[in-house]
Formats: C-alpha cells, structure tokens, sequence
C-alpha cells in the first residue's frame, strides 16, 4: 500500500509564502478559494453539531423547537395581562405574530452565542492543524440555522390551527434568511475572534443578546417603533440589521405583507459592509490566534 | 540544480509573556535561516525550549512569524497526532471522516483511504465503536494514520516516536522510511537523535531560539551530545556528585560495532551487544555500570542490565568499554529509550550517567506475544520414550539459559 501515488512530480505546486502577519497582505479572494477546497468539511461537521447537540438528550431535536415557543407562550400569557400590549391591531392572533419573530431571533442568538464560542471551545484543533479556522464559527452558523428549519414546522402547525393562510408573499421570508445567514456569519466571525483574545465577549453575550432583544422588533411590530422614534433614532434603529430581518420575515410567513424596503435595505447595507469587514479582520486575527488562544 | 522545497529566511517569532502589554517578551526563534532542497531530510533537534515546536507551528501555517519568511514549493502537510480533535461520541469512522477533513482530505478520498487508515492504525474490529469507549492507544494510533495517509509535497514529523505503543512506532518509522524512498521532502522534528541520524542527511541545531548548526547528521548529533554533557556539568543534577569527571561515560553503541550507532539490527530473540564507552582520569573502583530500557517515553524501566556480579569493576585509566551481551534479546518490538548510570559500588553514589538520547529499536525477530521473549528450547517426548526421565544434562543446561537472560535483564 502506498499512500503517495507515484505521479507526485506531475502534480501542481502550490507555492505558499508565509510571513509575518499584515493586514496588506491579506488577500480575501484567495482565502475564500481556500476556503471552497474545505466545503466537504464544513458539511461534515455542520452535521457533526447538529447530532452532537441532541444526540444524548431525551427530546433529541425537540429542543430546536422548545426555545422559540417556550419564549413565545410566556409573552403571549404576559402581554394578555398587559392592557394596550402591542397584540393590537393585527390580522393574526399574538401567539403567531410573536413566534414568526421569535423563529428568526431565536436563530440568531443562539447562532451567534454558539458562535462567539466556536474557537475557544476547539482549542485543541486550533493550535495543532492549520486549515480556514472561520470554518468553526460558520459551522455554529449552519447548525442554527438548519434549528430554524426545524422550529419553522411549529409555525406552520400553528398558521394551521388558526387558519393563518401562506401566501406566495411568503417567497420573501427566503431573503430575510439569506440575510440572517449572511448577518450571522459576519457577527460570528467578529465575535469569535474576539473572544480568543478577550473572553469577556462570551461572558456579556447573555446581556448583549437580552438588550438585542428589544431593539429588535421580535415582539412588537415595526411601527410601533416608527411612532415611538425621532426620525433620526428610528435610522439608527433600522441600522440594526435584525430589524429588517425578523419583520420581513413575518410580515412575509404570517401577515401576508411585502417587506418594510426602508429596515430591508439600511440592514442589507450594513451587512454588505460588515462581511468583507469581518472576513478581514477574522483572516488577519486568524494568523496569531494559537498563541493566544 | 535541486529546486528549493522550503527556504526559511531570517526567520523569527517573538512571544509576549503574560497578556499586559508591558509584560515583556521573548524570542522563540531568532534569525533561523536554512534551505530544504527538493528530496531532502533534514531534522531539527535541540533541547526542550530551544524552539522546535514553534518551528513546526511556523511552518505548518498553524501561527505566524514575527519576522522573516517561509516559502514553501508543495503541499506540506505535517504528521502529528490528531487524536485531540476527536469527539469521544462519535464512532471511530465519523471521527475518521471529521480529522481527515480538517486535514484537508477530500470525502472521496477519505472513502477510498479508510480501509487503509483503520488498517494501519490496527482498529479494524472497533470502527464502529464511539471512540470514548477506546484505549489511549488506539486513539492515538487512529489519530496518527489519519495523518500518515495525506499526500504531501513536504512532510513535517513531529516527535512521530512519542506516539503510541512501541510496536506502532516501529510502524510509523518504516512508514516514513518508504515515503522518504519516494522522493517526499522531509523535516524531522525530534528528540529522538537516533531517529534523525538515520532518517536525515542532515540536521539542524537550535539552541535558545538560534540556528547553532547546520550540517551533516552525525555530526549535529555528537555536536548536540556535547552541549547537553557541558550544560549538565555546568547546572548541577547529578553532575554535582561527579567526582571531578575522574569517570566519563564517552558513549553508549550498539550491535557490538563501535563505528555504528544505528541499532536498527536488534531482534528479539537474537543476540545483542550494548557497548558502554568510558574515559578514566585515574584508577577507581570498584564501580557499578547500569544500563537501563526504558519505554520510547523514557517514563518507565523496562529492563536493567548490572556489572553487579564479582564486586563491581575496577576503573583503569585511560578507559575502556564494558560490553553487555544478551545471547537473546527478551525485549519485544518496539522503541526503546536506553540510559546509562555509573555508580560507587560501596554507596551507590551516582558517578557519572549517559541520557544522550540513545534509542534501541528492536524489529520482529522470534515470534512473540505478551511482555518480553522467554529464551527457551523445546522437543517432543513421545509415549514410547517418556517412561525414561529427561537426562541430567538437559535439565542443567535449561537451567543455566534461565540463569544467563535474568542476570542480565534484571525485569523491574
């Protein structure tokens, strides 16, 4: 058995020049073409999360679902005793409106909490095997959003019993989760790199994501903050791309409504500029992070 | 001309201490400047903390450099342990899937290679097994024949001998040996100076950080002997009891052979002879030499040899050689760690010893399975003849055999 084929010579060379780390010569192109030869590998281990995550627990995947609608049931039992709560004026009843906003949120934070983790819960990994190390936190990012997929049957159970109908208007909720999806790998990446230098980051995650939380239009509509908010708050608001995201998305699934262009497009916008960032950034941290990490 | 495979310039890294910004730093590696030609073996030896490891770290692209520069013509993949990135719930076969992935394996390649790896890593019954109900060993071997099937340019070997059990690095050498006679460029990075004396043309030495020398192997590997002797009598340890280096031990060899250091011919079951050189600045005596087989760790004794019997040895200057002879090597397969200790036969006073880094690797000789070889000879009586019991003669000559092993191989 021989586990160099005798054709070695003929093969390609690839010429690697290694240096010391400068944000110049960070060339994201050729990363991201790395970063397509290790496709199988995120696949793999994408799955690899999906089934650790649930494999030795009793609901198994279950869980994906139990998130979003515990968190939607005690808001929905709160805002019943709260008179004038932001249930008014809708087409559907509240238990939906929240859990089509609680579906992509919850994604989200626990995407992005599972993310900021990725790095320094693989330490192992990280400082004996050089590969694309953003590899772990998309990872995180797939596992997330495959949740969502499973949480999303509740929501059509749900439209189901209270006879909520799906509209083609809903072929927009596919955009809002691309968006999420490229949102997400943008904040992971930030977070995860971070995170190996400062563990802080990991620690006021919980606080984040609460505060997150509220800015985000999860559990009230989108003009409900329109009305509260000076024009110039509301721009700063919308700046915060989750808000395009999880109101789209409902207004999509659930309210039979085209997205909100304005929120759609200041968060677009945001992640446009965010990605390319983050990818930077995370290649040029990526370069010392065995020795800190 | 040979092409290049790895040229290292002026290479450097410099580590922060502690995470303050004033907390101060220090360079693991200083100006480290050497070539790899295309089908070479070069190994890099020096002592804990002279900056092997960062070299590697440097060169597989796991972190980067401070200053300088690697450039690499070829794919380099480096042989070491994966075993950590292992997830103890998942079968041997995902794990297989899941590290060669990191290692950059292609899934189809990985399918057409496993039967290889589990094969090699010797887990062909457990594959299916979550790899928490594993043993070390088996982890550790699975993990490293994930890494010895990638198909490299340049191969980087980390400490391959500290891997294992000793009859897997056995394995692992002659792996190593057979992608060597296919042109693959190598860099052995080791404690191991036997390995690198017959694994690499040439060698490099780093000390604190510093290339101190570059040359042929054998030559590093005495150079390397002689620091690490003057380093010991200078900082203390057992050297402080050295009597004003009246008695040295100059080397330790094997086979019998003086000129060869490469022990690679023992077998078990064969004989061996484990040759002790010595300097003597004056008469002295009498004392004890110990030779010692400890596991390829170095961690625990496997055997010891003593020039006990007959009230030790007289030392005459200016020297000579104490030669232990094992008609049958008890030992199994494997890589062995061998030390030598010279001791006051009277007090136990340690004299002088010999930790240069001395290797023993016995290959399959007598078939054996279980701790060690049982010298022993065997024959048939058959019912016609067994009314006559066995003459005197046969039974004292299996008696002295016995005698003769545990003499010299005092077990534990």
């Amino acid at each position: 058995m021989s586990i160099v084929p005798q054709a070695t010579g003929l093969r390609a060379r690839p010429v690697t020049r290694i240096e010391p780390p400068s944000l110049r010569r960070i060339r994201p192109l050729r990363d991201l073409r790395r970063l397509t030869q290790f496709v199988d590998l995120v696949k793999t281990l994408s799955i690899h999360r999906i089934r650790v995550r649930y494999k030795h627990s009793r609901l198994g995947i279950l869980w994906a679902l139990l998130q979003p609608l515990s968190m939607m049931v005690v808001f929905t039992v709160m805002f019943s005793f709260i008179r004038g709560a932001p249930a008014q004026a809708q087409e559907v009843p509240y238990a939906v409106f929240a859990y089509a906003g609680l579906l992509p949120w919850s994604a989200f934070s626990s995407g992005l909490s599972s993310a900021a983790n990725a790095l320094t819960s693989h330490t192992a990994l990280v400082t004996k095997v050089a590969f694309p190390r953003e590899i772990l936190p998309i990872t995180y990012v797939v596992a997330a959003l495959a949740d969502l997929g499973v949480a999303s049957t509740a929501l059509g159970v749900m439209m189901l019993w209270f006879q909520v109908p799906l509209t083609p208007m809903a072929i927009w909720s596919v955009l809002a989760v691309a968006m999420l999806a490229l949102f997400l790998v943008a904040a992971g990446l930030i977070v995860s790199a971070v995170q190996v230098r400062h563990r802080d980051v990991g620690l006021a995650m919980p606080v984040i994501l609460q505060i997150w939380l509220f800015a985000t239009p999860v559990l009230y509509q989108l003009s409900t903050a329109r009305h509260a908010l000076s024009p110039a708050l509301y721009g700063l608001y919308v700046a915060n791309p989750m808000v395009g995201i999880v109101d789209s998305f409902r207004r999509a699934v659930v309210l039979n409504q085209p997205p909100d262009w304005t929120a759609l497009a200041a968060g677009a916008v945001v992640i446009l500029v965010l990605l390319p960032v983050s990818y930077v950034y995370f290649k040029h941290a990526e370069r010392t992070m065995a020795d800190v990490v | 001309m040979t092409p290049i495979d790895v040229r290292i310039e002026r290479l450097g890294k410099q580590y922060r201490l502690g995470t303050r910004r004033n907390a101060g730093s220090f360079w693991a590696l200083k100006n480290v400047t050497f070539d790899v030609p295309r089908g070479a073996s070069v190994g890099v030896i020096g002592r804990n903390g002279a900056g092997k490891s960062t070299l590697l770290k440097l060169l597989a692209g796991i972190t980067a450099p401070t200053s300088g520069s690697i450039v690499i013509d070829g794919r380099l993949a480096a042989l070491i342990e994966v075993g950590s990135g292992f997830h103890p719930e998942l079968t041997g076969r995902e794990n297989v899937f899941l590290s060669a992935a990191i290692l950059g394996m292609r899934r189809s390649e990985i399918v057409s290679k496993l039967p290889s790896i589990v094969e090699f890593a010797g887990v062909e019954a457990f594959i299916d097994t979550p790899v928490k109900w594993y043993s070390s060993g088996m982890y550790v071997r699975l993990g490293f024949s994930i890494a010895a099937h990638l198909e490299p340019d340049v191969l980087l070997v980390d400490e391959v001998l500290a891997v294992g059990d000793a009859e897997f690095q056995v394995k692992c050498l002659a792996r190593i040996r057979d992608l060597k006679r296919q042109g693959i460029t190598t860099i052995f990075i080791s404690h191991d100076l036997t390995a690198v004396e017959q694994l690499c043309e040439t060698a490099v030495l780093l000390d604190k950080g510093e290339v101190v020398m570059f040359d042929a192997s054998g030559a590093v590997v005495s150079e390397y002997h002689r620091r690490i002797t003057t380093a010991a009598t200078e900082t203390g340890g057992f050297a402080s009891i050295a009597r004003e280096g009246a008695l040295k031990i100059a080397g330790l060899t094997f086979g019998g052979d003086p000129s060869r250091s490469r022990a690679l011919a023992a077998r078990t079951g064969a004989p061996l002879i484990a040759s002790v050189r010595y300097t003597a600045a004056r008469h002295l005596g009498p004392v004890v030499f110990e030779l010692t087989y400890y596991s390829s760790d170095g961690k625990t004794a496997i055997a010891t040899a003593r020039t006990e019997d007959g009230g030790g040895v007289n030392v005459v200057p200016p020297g000579g050689v104490i030669e232990f002879v094992s008609d049958r090597l008890a030992l199994v397969p494997g890589a062995y760690y061998v030390g030598v200790v010279v001791r006051e036969a009277a007090t136990h006073h340690v004299i002088d010893w010999w930790d240069g880094g001395t290797n023993l690797y016995v290959e399959a000789g007598k078939a054996v399975s279980g701790q060690f070889y049982m010298p022993h000879t065997w024959r048939v009586i058959h019912a016609a003849e067994a009314t006559s019991p066995p003459s005197r003669a046969d039974v004292s000559q299996a008696r002295s055999t016995a005698e003769s092993v545990f003499k010299t191989s005092d077990p534990f």
